[in-house]
């Protein structure tokens, strides 16, 4: 079953065209991974999803209900964990709690108890009095992600929660999410590190330049690379130096099967293994100097790499 | 409700902050007693005080009227304040011209008719260069008067009986409305800045809520606020009120302890007190609302804000007394809040009634209003065209 519906999502300000017809849906208890440059359209099409602002055109449903007409009835259901932390500095832990629960009209003896129970999921409980601002960045995602639960929503999502943040706390982070999505909550996340997921996201979608350029499974997706491996050689920068390489490597490789930006020469094969000595033997005869060589087996990073001609940090 | 949630947050942040919550409560008091202290000689009774004077009057009119306002209004109504002594015009002007006598009015022959018939008609007043208030007084007796005529004049044509003229001219307390009253007791120089600077401070408040509201849009904290149940209405109402709650803790506190500690005289409508109290801070507060809406970054308002606030004190009187401005000026500055809200205190201070401030009352809570309407406009429109 569905629990959201995004059907030919636009949104435009002024000239400037955002989101270009995105069209995806979420089933319930699924965990879907958003990945993106930043640029691509994530956040606009996010922020459209929460019932931030309207969509120039377009329908985005949750369960039955109309997102873009009904936005106040829809975000009863949803949970969002921002990007920044977006919390109170000079009130605790708890306070911060309250106060979001109180948005979400919880109140009484109810709220009590979900605080508790949050603080408890966060891993803050000892913590629960302190100011925010005495919290470490990890600390502070993590209150922020409790903000985003305490209202039990249907749907959660996460835009890049680990962003900045100690490996510890990310971990802690992760294995929340996890446990979340377990317990029956849809989880949209959004990240620029592809482990992540990789580690929580049963289907995937990559938005780039306002489009959604593929969706699916990770098998589904490594598919679209035919589960090549990836080679990331570091070139000496020369002048000219791209320009004598290309035709060497047009000789070697299909025009899709390689890459060079800037330094990065990337090369997508089967068994990288057989051809290394070939390619290494080929930019250098051409004059160029290889720094280093690096070879990455087939995952998200490349799949986003093949699909969209650049790293997704970049 | 969540708008309650957020008043309340809001409250405890600035409590919290010790520094702003004694600049609030503390620096208001300091300030009242240094300039109370400095400007003590500059308001005493004696120099407001109304002496009586001679008023010479022509009365070309042979009509009832002009016998009214002279022989009963002017004369025997106003006798503490204005002696009358009657002229020929000729006569008249030469006693002013000698300075013999300060101030003179000429009545036309028309007077009474033109009243009668709804139409406008003149008295010509004439005064030595430098007549202090005399016009003033004169002018309003006779405005007041004119005033009344045409009111009753129809009142009687409606009720199909056209009663003899001397039946309602009988009618007493025609100048009962006049700000020139025996009970009007002058304004101290205490009194005056304990209102002005409280006017100010409260303003001040409202900016230092602005600032943190304008703080807050630039944080993803705001965008935070909306992903729950809170409407922008409510949002707008939440943040009002809190800083309603704010300046009216420190208005009280400012009140009770100028009272209290420097015996300042507030007047004895403690009811008109409160409720213009109450009615300027939503004024203030809604135009605060509106600057809040508006402005999207607190560089901005910084820049515009600040400014803005300080051209508010100075046109509406808490920096130097409303009393050297021109009347025109004074009577614009009734369209921003503290204008409105010290002119209301000072009346208040004067021995006005709480019926005499409603219509200043109900003047502040409409500009408010209009003030956080607009505000509630700009932010429901801002929605359509945000950017994440």
């Amino acid at each position: 079953m569905d629990l959201l519906t995004v059907r030919d999502l636009r949104k435009s300000f002024g000239q400037f065209q955002a989101v270009k017809g995105v069209s995806f849906t979420v089933k319930k208890g699924e965990s879907f991974g958003l990945l993106g440059p930043n640029g691509a359209g994530k956040s606009t099409t996010i922020n459209m999803i929460t019932g931030l602002f309207p969509p120039t055109s377009g329908e985005i449903l949750l369960s039955d209900v109309n997102v873009v007409k009904t936005p106040k009835q829809a975000q009863k259901w949803i949970g969002v964990v921002p990007q920044e932390i977006a919390l109170y500095q000079d009130m605790s832990a708890r306070e911060n709690l309250k106060f979001w629960g109180r948005l979400y009209e919880l109140g009484g003896k109810t709220l009590h108890n979900k605080v508790d129970e949050v603080l408890e999921i966060i891993g803050l409980s000892d913590r629960a009095k302190d100011k925010i601002t005495t919290f470490s960045g990890g600390m502070k995602r993590r209150v922020n992600i409790g903000a985003a639960i305490l209202h039990n929503p249907e749907l959660l999502i996460m835009d890049e929660p680990t962003v900045g943040i100690d490996p510890q706390s990310r971990n802690h982070i992760l294995e929340t999410v996890k446990r979340l999505n377990e317990e029956g909550m849809t989880i949209i996340y959004t990240s620029h590190y592809m482990e992540e997921v990789e580690y929580l996201c049963e289907r995937i979608g990559i938005i780039d330049h306002g489009e959604v350029i593929a969706e699916g499974t990770l098998k589904e997706l490594r598919q679209k690379i035919e589960d090549r491996s990836r080679m990331n050689l570091t070139l000496e920068h020369t002048e000219g130096n791209i320009k004598r390489i290309t035709p060497v490597l047009m000789r070697l490789f299909s025009e899709k099967d390689f890459q060079i930006q800037d330094n990065q020469l990337t090369v997508f094969h089967k068994q990288p293994q057989m051809i290394l000595s070939e390619l290494v033997q080929a930019v250098t005869e051409t004059g160029t100097r290889i720094t280093s060589v690096d070879i990455v087996e087939p995952n998200l990073e490349s799949v986003f790499l093949h699909l969209t001609g650049r790293n997704l940090r970049d | 409700m969540g708008f309650w949630w957020l008043a309340w947050k809001d409250l405890l942040l600035i409590i919290r902050d010790r520094k702003a919550f004694i600049t609030l409560i503390l620096m208001p008091l300091l300030l009242i007693a240094i300039l109370g202290a400095a400007f003590g000689n500059m308001m005493k009774d004696e120099d407001v005080t109304i002496k009586k004077f001679t008023l010479g009057v022509v009365n070309q009119d042979n009509g009832v009227l002009s016998k009214v306002l002279t022989e009963e209004v002017l004369a025997k109504n106003m006798s503490d304040q204005i002696k009358i002594k009657f002229f020929q015009e000729r006569e008249l002007q030469n006693n002013i011209r000698d300075h013999k006598l300060d101030i003179g009015i000429i009545i036309k022959p028309d007077f009474t008719s033109a009243l009668f018939s709804g139409k406008e008609t003149k008295v010509k007043l004439l005064s030595v260069p430098d007549p202090g208030i005399k016009p003033v007084i004169v002018q309003s007796v006779i405005e007041q008067f004119a005033q009344m005529i045409p009111v009753q004049a129809i009142s009687v044509s409606q009720q199909g009986k056209a009663r003899q003229q001397n039946d309602f001219l009988k009618t007493e307390n025609l100048f009962k409305e006049s700000t020139v009253s025996k009970k009007t007791k002058p304004v101290g120089s205490f009194q005056y800045y304990a209102a002005a600077m409280g006017v100010m401070f409260l303003l001040m408040t409202v900016v230092q809520g602005v600032t943190m509201m304008i703080r807050e849009k630039e944080e993803t904290v705001y965008q935070r606020l909306f992903l729950t149940n809170l409407t922008y209405s409510h949002y707008l109402i939440g943040k009002m009120l809190g800083l309603i709650i704010l300046c009216l803790i420190q208005a009280f506190i400012i009140i009770i302890g100028t009272s209290l500690i420097f015996g300042v005289n507030w007047g004895p409508s403690v009811l008109g007190i409160i409720t213009m109290t109450i009615a300027f801070v939503i004024n203030a507060c809604g135009l605060g609302m509106m600057a809040g809406a508006l402005i999207k970054t607190e560089k901005g308002f910084n820049v515009g804000g600040m400014l803005g606030t300080q051209i508010m004190a100075a046109l509406g009187g808490s920096m130097v007394p409303l009393y050297i401005f021109p009347d025109w000026v004074v009577s614009a500055t009734k369209f921003i809040p503290n204008g409105l809200a010290l002119q209301s205190y000072l009346k208040l201070m004067s021995g006005a009634t709480f019926t005499d401030i409603l219509p200043a009352v109900a003047g502040s809570i409409a500009l408010g209003s209009c003030f956080f309407a607009i505000g509630l406009i700009f932010l429901t429109f801002e929605r359509r065209g945000k950017y994440a």
